[in-house]
């Protein structure tokens, strides 16, 4: 009890703590958050597919920038793999995760898609040597269940970003925005302090808050509601995104939220990008996102911004789950940084 | 224990209401007229054909306001939704249940309205009916209409339906719960959130991907709501999606896979759904249910 008491109200500190000298038997939603070793070139970067399926052709514009950033890569089984929609059986997605959570000399993974498939086996992965010797797990939209799951029960910090099917062919003509983000991918890996400078929307909250970051696909976040990957959000920054949902079923995750807890607590609540799903004619639904997110969370103080660029979209840049960061939101400019 | 709310008697009130989604007056005229051939006096609330512009029957406010009046008050016997849709979640927290507690009501509807259900069994602890609203009574006054009046007249429920080659035989006793599967969803992990062990459990839902359902099914299992149950039953899954790529299973295959572990009985096929085959289904009472070789029964106690 007082070794958590110690280690938690030094959190900044402890971040930088080895998974070994956490004291697994304590881990709780406040223990401290592992940071896996950063990357240097040379070291290998693994590519599956939890989720949904993948052709080998359509991973090689993220081998050839992988490989321009200096690491090597190594294929897993399940890239072209195929069952229906997903890169390959349970089993065959399971083994293959596994194998490279357990692999060494593989320093982080990169997802190739998502799709859906991570619940499908997450809880039949064992993360005992994850756990031992973290490494970065990177994605987003279903690859929510992972970094919900890791943070939660292994708290270890993890990626959220594009993944192999967003880095663009022709990177020469590539417009600004996906080089960028595709990029903050390889600063995140080799160790950089993030920092991100976003357009203020004048529907946010200002202020200032600390926090670590957590979240992802909201649409996924109410799908590990009562399971073992629900997140814990007391005191965190929250980031939400999703795509291709009704106004009326973004409102109604959005109780979801509220009702089991997760606005109440937050430090601060990022909104990312929402890609709408037009209203049926005669079924107008008659709110923004601004007008579902603010009535929410009216009653708290905290600071809330829009139109952060994580999402479906190119504007997707690369997060740091699980690590402290600072949000500011002001009236001229609205800044989210990685603390060190 | 749950309570059990008095049945209705010819001459007693029931209260139309718009908790959700917005619904034209002359789609409520049926029903209406049928509930008055029972022998039942109607009130319509002004959430029905109101002149809302938007999505919804009223605003927040309005829908709450009405639905808390009528909860209330002691001339209304029962309270049938005009119509589901989506609106429940954001009023639930707003509404008082104390006076309902001691005197309470039977609560007639089903999809959205499987939030409201949930927190009754839950919170506050009186059973509730899953049924057909008034807009099916625009179909005539078929039997699962007439399951409704049997229902809330207090006449023991026996249902029987055909055998379905996924069941898994077996009997059953224990409370029914359940609803809409993208609400129960949805309400994992809030106050209305319901415990199913040892409990009948019914599932049906519309319009969604298969990829999704099996998602929500996961959901069940991962916060523990399938593992202890007595017994599961399987309604419509109607107007189903898949997308580009197909699921590769259909909706019922994707379910029988997740509960293949266990070893209650199972039904699938049960006429409830947002199709025609809504039986009433009283949401907190105890229930038998008969997985046979011949037929599926599901008989109240």
């Amino acid at each position: 009890m007082k070794r958590k008491h110690f280690l938690s109200s030094f959190i900044p500190l402890a971040a930088s703590l080895s998974a070994v000298a956490r004291g697994k038997t304590s881990i709780g939603p406040e223990s401290p958050v592992a940071i896996p070793p950063y990357l240097k070139p040379g070291d290998t970067i693994g590519i599956c597919c939890p989720a949904g399926f993948m052709k080998p052709e359509d991973i090689q514009p993220a081998l050839l920038k992988l490989a321009e950033w200096g690491f090597k890569t190594k294929v897993g089984a399940t890239v072209g793999k195929k069952d229906f929609t997903y890169g390959g059986t349970d089993e065959e997605r399971l083994q293959d995760l596994q194998q490279m959570l357990d692999d060494k000399s593989i320093k982080a993974i990169l997802f190739a898609r998502g799709g859906y498939g991570g619940v499908r086996i997450i809880d039949n992965l064992n993360f005992k040597k994850f756990d031992r010797d973290p490494k970065w797990i990177i994605g987003f939209s279903d690859a929510t269940v992972f970094h919900s799951h890791i943070n939660e029960k292994y708290r270890v910090a993890t990626i959220h970003s594009k993944m192999c099917n967003s880095f663009p062919g022709d990177w020469n003509n590539a417009e600004p925005a996906q080089k960028e983000t595709i990029e903050s991918i390889n600063k995140c890996l080799k160790g950089e302090r993030m920092k991100y400078l976003f357009t203020p929307n004048e529907k946010n909250k200002t202020g200032l808050a600390v926090g670590e970051l957590v979240g992802g696909n909201l649409k996924t976040l109410e799908s590990l509601a009562g399971s073992a990957s629900d997140i814990h959000t007391k005191d965190k920054i929250l980031f939400v995104e999703d795509t291709g949902e009704y106004l009326y079923s973004i409102d109604r995750m959005f109780w979801n939220l509220k009702r089991s807890g997760k606005l109440e607590k937050l430090k601060g609540l990022i909104i990312g990008g929402f890609k709408i799903k037009t209203d049926d004619a005669g079924e107008e639904f008659g709110k923004t996102i601004e007008d579902i997110v603010l009535e929410k969370v009216s009653e708290y103080n905290y600071p809330v911004c829009f139109d952060f660029p994580v999402g479906h979209q190119k504007n997707n840049f690369a997060l740091k789950c699980g690590v402290l960061h600072t949000l500011g939101v002001h009236l001229n400019e609205c800044r989210l940084t990685e603390v060190r | 224990m749950i309570k059990i709310p008095p049945y209705l008697k010819k001459g007693d009130t029931i209260g139309i209401t718009c908790p959700a989604g917005y619904m034209a007056a002359e789609k409520a005229q049926a029903c209406i007229n049928t509930l008055q051939s029972w022998g039942f006096d109607v009130m319509v609330g002004k959430t029905l054909g109101s002149n809302s512009v938007n999505y919804f029957s009223g605003t927040d406010e309005e829908r709450r306001d009405e639905l808390q009046a009528m909860l209330d008050d002691e001339n209304i016997n029962a309270i049938l939704f005009g119509r589901g849709g989506y609106g429940m979640g954001r009023i639930i927290d707003g509404l008082d249940f104390t006076k309902f507690k001691k005197k309470p009501k039977w609560v007639i509807g089903f999809s959205d309205i499987t939030v409201l259900h949930a927190h009754l069994y839950t919170k506050i602890k009186v059973a509730s009916v899953h049924a057909p609203m008034a807009a099916a009574f625009n179909e005539g006054e078929n039997e699962f209409i007439r399951s409704l009046h049997n229902s809330i007249k207090g006449k023991k429920a026996k249902y029987s339906c055909a055998v379905h080659t996924f069941n898994k035989p077996g009997n059953a006793s224990g409370e029914l719960v359940g609803g809409n599967l993208s609400l129960l969803a949805n309400i994992t992990g809030t106050p209305s959130d319901i415990n199913t062990k040892n409990k009948i459990l019914f599932i049906e839902d519309i319009g969604e991907q298969i990829y999704n359902i099996d998602r929500m099914l996961y959901q069940l299992k991962r916060s523990g709501k399938l593992a202890s149950l007595a017994g599961l039953i399987i309604g419509g899954f109607t107007d189903m999606k898949d997308t580009e790529r197909p699921f590769g299973k259909t909706v019922y295959e994707a379910i029988a896979d997740i509960i293949a572990q266990y070893n209650y009985p199972v039904a699938f096929g049960f006429p409830v759904s947002h199709g025609t085959e809504n039986y009433a289904l009283k949401i907190g009472v105890n229930y038998t249910l008969k997985v046979g070789r011949s037929k599926t029964q599901l008989t109240e106690i």
